[in-house]
């Protein structure tokens, strides 16, 4: 494609990672970290939630639905709430495929990508019909009302009260709960051997459903904080459509070994690869798509030293001192 | 408004629809029953397509880009091999990591090849694939037009059907393929080559989808869009589940399927004021839901169906 590669490779670490584009990766890391740890909660117990994409999208439009509703929310009140409500939309839109796969054993991967287009489609209805800006010429929402808006936390930035909170407090919550609780426990010991987490009379059904619900209400939160925090509004891009953040969100996931902690490192590292990559792209005219591409052979690299399944069941057994 | 053209008309577009499902499921089908569960099949299609459409469009040879769409899957199969095989990776992870990495590689091809604003008009080809009428049995009366008047593809799907299942069910081949679907370790004493058989269907499978990828971009369409598949590869295993297995069941679930896929093309033509077309698009996802939930519970597949196997000798 004839360009400088390491001109192009400049631009990409300006634009991640340069003291200017830093609060701009950490905004563009949020979203990523609170689906892709929600997918760390399943993913370790081996159910294979692909729907935070739609997760995501119901939860942005509910924030939206709620902002435009409910104008006059008395301002400390509403962004709690709100976005709580964002989370419980994602959950929801979680159950339906939890219940098929917990107790019909119905392929989650199917459901839960089925449910995505199925998203994806509503929320255009919604943006193109009845809550459409009549003054805007794309299908989007009205801008939600300013004294709603997620605070600001740090001045000059768009880092707002959510990348705050996704970073300090969802990540050691959920490294506690993963690492330290029965709950993690439960989690991994049914990711490693059905049959023994059955031995160990752990009630599977609720188990998968509980852990399905809690990856849904992540990426309901995430669309909150995103439409609440950054966008002000819901768009049908939402997610960067070459990178969409529920499909990038499963990567991370994998990246970061369903860890919290490493979790947080490599959201911010694929945030700042989009980042990067747009302004590699305004830069040196190299397309976006670039940074699907990166991603993806990340992966690969990754997947070719990763035994999922050694790992997670040793690590069982030295918890459960066999 | 509901006339006797419009009914055949619908049954007309439901063949056509039902072909890269049903070419794609098959081909699954066979590697399912050796225990291999590849979801990656979204990403081979979502490849064939892509190749097709470019290797069409800079050479304007149709034969050229369906071979190269099927070796481009067979590329893809291959590495799917490689890893799950292999170095025995897990299946599900693999798998949607190679969707990732395809739905990454088009996308910025495409865009590397045409730039990033394609529109108002996106690059396209001149001639698509034209359907071949078979001679007499093209002209029987109402089931002439609506059989035999297709894509030689249509024709190879259904011939497959029936050769999948005499393959799987009245060979020794398909004793053996089935036999290590259900436990490839005692198909290993037996003698059975469990790694090899897997490879050599997985390539299969890659050629066939592939090529059933290609009839989007240059059969249906005359362009490549972004993740044009739109989720085919996970309908067509879902129908798998379905099927419970067998071909000929898989026949019938693929039909009812592009039926409803093709209604749901018919209802946004007509655009009918109470129904936005956002909801027709919805129909073909949910009524997989649906089909899931109301024929796909508690089935059971092939018993080592996505479980690395380790040679124990």
């Amino acid at each position: 494609m004839g360009k400088d590669p390491l001109q192009a490779y400049y631009w990409l670490f300006q634009g991640a990672f340069s003291p200017s584009a830093i609060s701009e990766t950490f905004v563009r890391a949020t979203p990523l970290l609170l689906i892709s740890i929600g997918l760390a909660v399943v993913f370790r117990a081996k159910v294979w939630n692909i729907g935070a994409e739609g997760q995501f999208y119901i939860g942005g439009m509910m924030t939206a639905i709620m902002g435009i509703m409910f104008k006059d929310l008395p301002a400390p009140l509403a962004f709690p709430v709100i976005v709580l409500i964002a989370g419980l939309g994602g959950a929801i839109w979680a159950l339906i495929p939890a219940i098929l796969k917990a107790s019909y054993g119905i392929n989650e991967v199917i459901t839960t990508l089925m449910f995505n287009y199925v998203a994806i489609y509503l929320v255009s209805y919604l943006l193109h019909g009845p809550f459409r800006d009549p003054i805007s010429m794309f299908p989007e929402t009205e801008t939600i009302n300013p004294a709603l808006w997620a605070p600001i936390a740090v001045q000059g930035t768009r880092i707002h009260v959510g990348v705050l909170l996704a970073f300090v407090i969802v990540v050691p919550l959920a490294y506690f709960f993963l690492k330290r609780s029965a709950f993690g426990l439960k989690l991994d010991i049914l990711g490693s051997s059905p049959r023994v987490a059955e031995y160990a009379n752990i009630n599977t059904t609720h188990l998968i459903i509980q852990a399905m619900l809690i990856s849904g209400f992540l990426a309901g939160l995430a669309g909150g904080f995103e439409v609440l925090g950054i966008q002000h509004k819901m768009r049908l891009e939402l997610s960067p459509t070459t990178s969409p953040y529920g499909y990038t969100g499963i990567a991370v996931a994998l990246l970061g070994y369903l860890n919290p902690l490493l979790i947080a490192l490599t959201s911010f590292f694929l945030g700042g690869i989009i980042n990067g990559s747009m302004t590699m792209h305004r830069m040196a005219q190299i397309p976006v798509g670039m940074a699907g591409i990166i991603q993806a052979l990340i992966i690969i690299f990754i997947l070719t030293g990763y035994f999922v399944e050694d790992k997670l069941s040793k690590k069982v057994m030295e918890r459960l001192k066999l | 408004m509901i006339t006797a053209e419009v009914i055949l008309g619908l049954l007309y577009s439901s063949i056509t629809l039902l072909t890269p499902l049903l070419l794609a499921g098959l081909a699954e089908l066979l590697v399912e029953r050796s225990g291999i569960l590849n979801l990656s099949l979204e990403g081979t299609m979502l490849m064939g397509a892509f190749v097709a459409f470019m290797v069409a469009f800079y050479t304007g040879d149709l034969y050229y880009a369906t071979l190269l769409a099927s070796i481009a899957g067979a590329v893809l199969c291959l590495l799917f091999a490689i890893l799950t095989i292999t170095l025995a990776l897990d299946q599900m992870v693999t798998g949607l990591a190679l969707n990732l990495l395809t739905i990454g590689i088009t996308s910025y091809l495409y865009r590397a090849s045409f730039g990033w604003y394609v529109s108002p008009i996106p690059p396209h080809i001149q001639t698509t694939l034209q359907p071949i009428e078979i001679p007499v049995l093209s002209q029987i009366l109402v089931i002439g037009k609506i059989l035999f008047s297709h894509l030689p593809h249509t024709y190879a799907a259904f011939v497959l059907v029936f050769l999948t299942w005499w393959l799987l069910f009245k060979t020794e081949k398909g004793l053996k393929i089935r036999a290590i679907g259900e436990d490839p370790q005692t198909a290993d004493y037996l003698g059975i080559n469990v790694n090899l058989t897997r490879y050599a269907l997985l390539i299969l499978e890659g050629c066939i989808a592939g090529i059933a990828g290609s009839l989007l971009s240059i059969g249906y369409y005359n362009m490549f869009l972004d993740n044009m598949t739109q989720g085919r590869g996970y309908i067509a295993i879902a129908l798998i589940i379905l099927s419970r297995w067998n071909p000929l069941l898989l026949l019938g679930g693929a039909f009812l399927f592009s039926f409803i896929d093709a209604l749901q093309l018919r209802i946004q033509a007509f655009n009918i004021p109470f129904l936005p077309y956002q909801f027709a698009l919805m129909l073909p996802y949910l009524f997989t839901i649906v089909l899931l939930f109301v024929a796909g519970r508690k089935v059971k597949g092939p018993a080592s169906l996505a479980k690395p196997f380790k040679k124990l000798r």
